[in-house]
């Protein structure tokens, strides 16, 4: 699980600047929270297409997370590309003024999709493609909201889990008060990832490698010492998230069928 | 005789799910006197598996499941597919011909489709073999859907004497027709028919439904007689479970008619092929 972050440093930049002279790009936009991920994200962004073409989207709801916004501020300060705060909550706020709802997934998920929405906006006007900042870790337990942070142009970071991005970011000397934040998706005030999974990243990680990354029957992975109940909700996780990961199914009709058989590459003659 | 297709729709990955589909058709079939009864194409695990291939697979000699169908088998032929680890780690799209409380035969799939829509030579490993094998009644052969498109198959298991060509399948639907069907359906009914009137065999064909991932598997089950008739078939897209009443002694009556087996020649087949193989460019 240990990564080299000089090499992935450079495999990941290399990645940013050869996608965006094949999709004819020069500004690049992202969302940024204050946290680890998106900061990464826009260092190594900032690296591959200069910090005059890289805008960070804060993007806070009210006042709950000013801390994060002022994080997110002074990092991009620091990293010296250009940033805009919209605050959504009007936007918000108007659609629960007339649907109200207790549930704060409901409400953390309008949320990430009103700032997928903004984020599309601005990325228009700009003429700048957007930077998605989802890890492997979250990819893969489907933690993330579909067609909210999980909607982008490209996504850089999504073969990392979040301990080899934090490796990652100890390499890049990421300011210490993002980089010992507890990781939160920022659905609403306390709520931390770890909480709401009920499992701490390093254990996450740990069990996903040998999963995924090793291929190993579950039996396997519970002889190597992690508890049953652990590996088991990490399972149901992601057999019930597949379709985040993929395109909607179209029902096969004629003899070529979007999503089946019309196959070119992502990069058709780029 | 009396022949059962299922034309069923197992879930994908859920191998337990599919095992119990399994035996109510087998528990059917033996109430309606069924003598041999056909399963799809990877009946007992579903098509699309990909990764999952490794977590479905089993190993006949030892497996579980497998003893029991052994037993279900004693009054009732049948024939599943099922995903096989034949070696460590090495995995095939097989069929297994059960009967008299045994494994009488697997035939490993040797065709793998991968074009267009199908990429079973990324999962699996390469069946090679076409042979035929001794029932309770007569020669069968068996082939795996994309098996049954090519004639050097076919051929084999004519030169090997087979009387029941036994056909699974999990064929998806493809392509418009003027007809209450997908285009694909007719290129089965046609080999069907070729193959059954030509190598004066029973063609008994079991395609599954449902769909996986938007691939909607077409269904339209058929028997064809070794004259070449379709005398029984089932309906595109929905499930079905077809019984039909076969008579053998077809076998005998179309070859002394027209005598295609006696006048084969596979010898001069052979060596023109080698000669053939010989002259390849590279």
């Amino acid at each position: 699980m240990k990564i080299n972050p000089v090499f992935v440093e450079k495999l990941v930049t290399r990645f940013i600047e050869e996608e965006f002279s094949k999709l004819n790009f020069k500004k690049g936009i992202l969302g940024l929270s204050g946290g680890l991920d998106s900061s990464v994200c826009a260092v190594l962004a900032a690296r591959a297409l200069g910090p005059k073409n890289m805008i960070g989207l804060i993007m806070p709801y009210k006042k709950i997370f000013s801390k994060d916004v002022k994080d997110a501020e002074d990092f991009a300060f620091h990293l010296e590309i250009s940033f805009r705060v919209i605050d959504i909550s009007p936007m918000v706020d108007a659609y629960y003024t007339n649907y109200p709802t207790k549930n704060r997934i409901l409400k953390g998920n309008k949320m990430a999709r009103e700032r997928m929405s903004i984020l599309y906006d601005v990325s228009a006007r700009e003429n700048a493609l957007i930077l998605g900042t989802s890890n492997k870790t979250e990819l893969l337990l489907g933690y993330g909201t579909i067609h909210g942070d999980m909607a982008c142009a490209i996504n850089p970071l999504g073969d990392l889990y979040k301990t080899q991005i934090r490796q990652l970011a100890r390499h890049l000397k990421i300011p210490k008060k993002i980089l010992n934040k507890k990781p939160t998706a920022g659905l609403w005030p306390g709520q931390t990832d770890e909480g709401e999974l009920g499992l701490a990243y390093t254990r996450i990680d740990k069990i996903l490698y040998q999963l995924v990354d090793l291929k190993k029957p579950k039996k396997e992975v519970i002889s190597s010492g992690f508890p049953k109940q652990d590996i088991e909700k990490i399972m149901k996780l992601i057999k019930g998230s597949e379709f985040k990961r993929k395109m909607p199914p179209i029902p096969k009709i004629s003899d070529r069928t979007v999503g089946h058989d019309f196959l070119y590459p992502f990069d058709r003659e780029k | 005789m009396k022949v059962a297709l299922a034309q069923i729709r197992p879930t994908l990955g859920d191998i337990r799910k599919n095992f119990f589909i399994h035996v109510d058709c087998i528990q059917r079939a033996k109430k309606k006197k069924v003598d041999l009864l056909v399963f799809p194409e990877l009946s007992l695990t579903g098509y699309t598996l990909m990764d999952m291939v490794e977590e479905v697979a089993l190993r006949p000699q030892t497996d579980p499941m497998f003893k029991k169908f052994k037993a279900l088998s004693r009054d009732l032929s049948f024939v599943l597919g099922f995903v096989e680890e034949k070696e460590k780690g090495l995995f095939f799209n097989s069929a297994a011909f059960f009967s008299q409380n045994k494994v009488l035969h697997i035939h490993r799939k040797v065709y793998l489709p991968t074009y267009g829509m199908f990429d079973e030579s990324k999962f699996f490993g390469q069946g090679r073999n076409f042979s035929t094998f001794l029932t309770p009644f007569g020669k069968a052969g068996m082939m795996i859907c994309y098996d049954f498109l090519h004639l050097g198959s076919n051929y084999l298991l004519f030169v090997g004497g087979s009387e029941i060509i036994i056909v699974i399948s999990a064929a998806p639907g493809r392509g418009f027709s003027d007809e209450e069907a997908y285009a694909s359906s007719r290129m089965w009914e046609l080999m069907g028919e070729s193959i059954s009137r030509f190598s004066q065999t029973f063609v008994i064909y079991c395609n599954r439904v449902g769909y996986e991932n938007g691939k909607s598997f077409a269904g339209g089950s058929f028997i064809y007689t070794p004259g070449g008739q379709l005398i029984a078939k089932s309906p595109y897209v929905d499930e079905d479970f077809l019984v039909k009443e076969i008579h053998l002694e077809d076998i005998r009556r179309f070859r002394k008619k027209r005598p295609y087996r006696r006048d084969d020649k596979p010898e001069i087949i052979c060596e023109a092929l080698k000669r053939v193989i010989e002259n390849y460019e590279d």
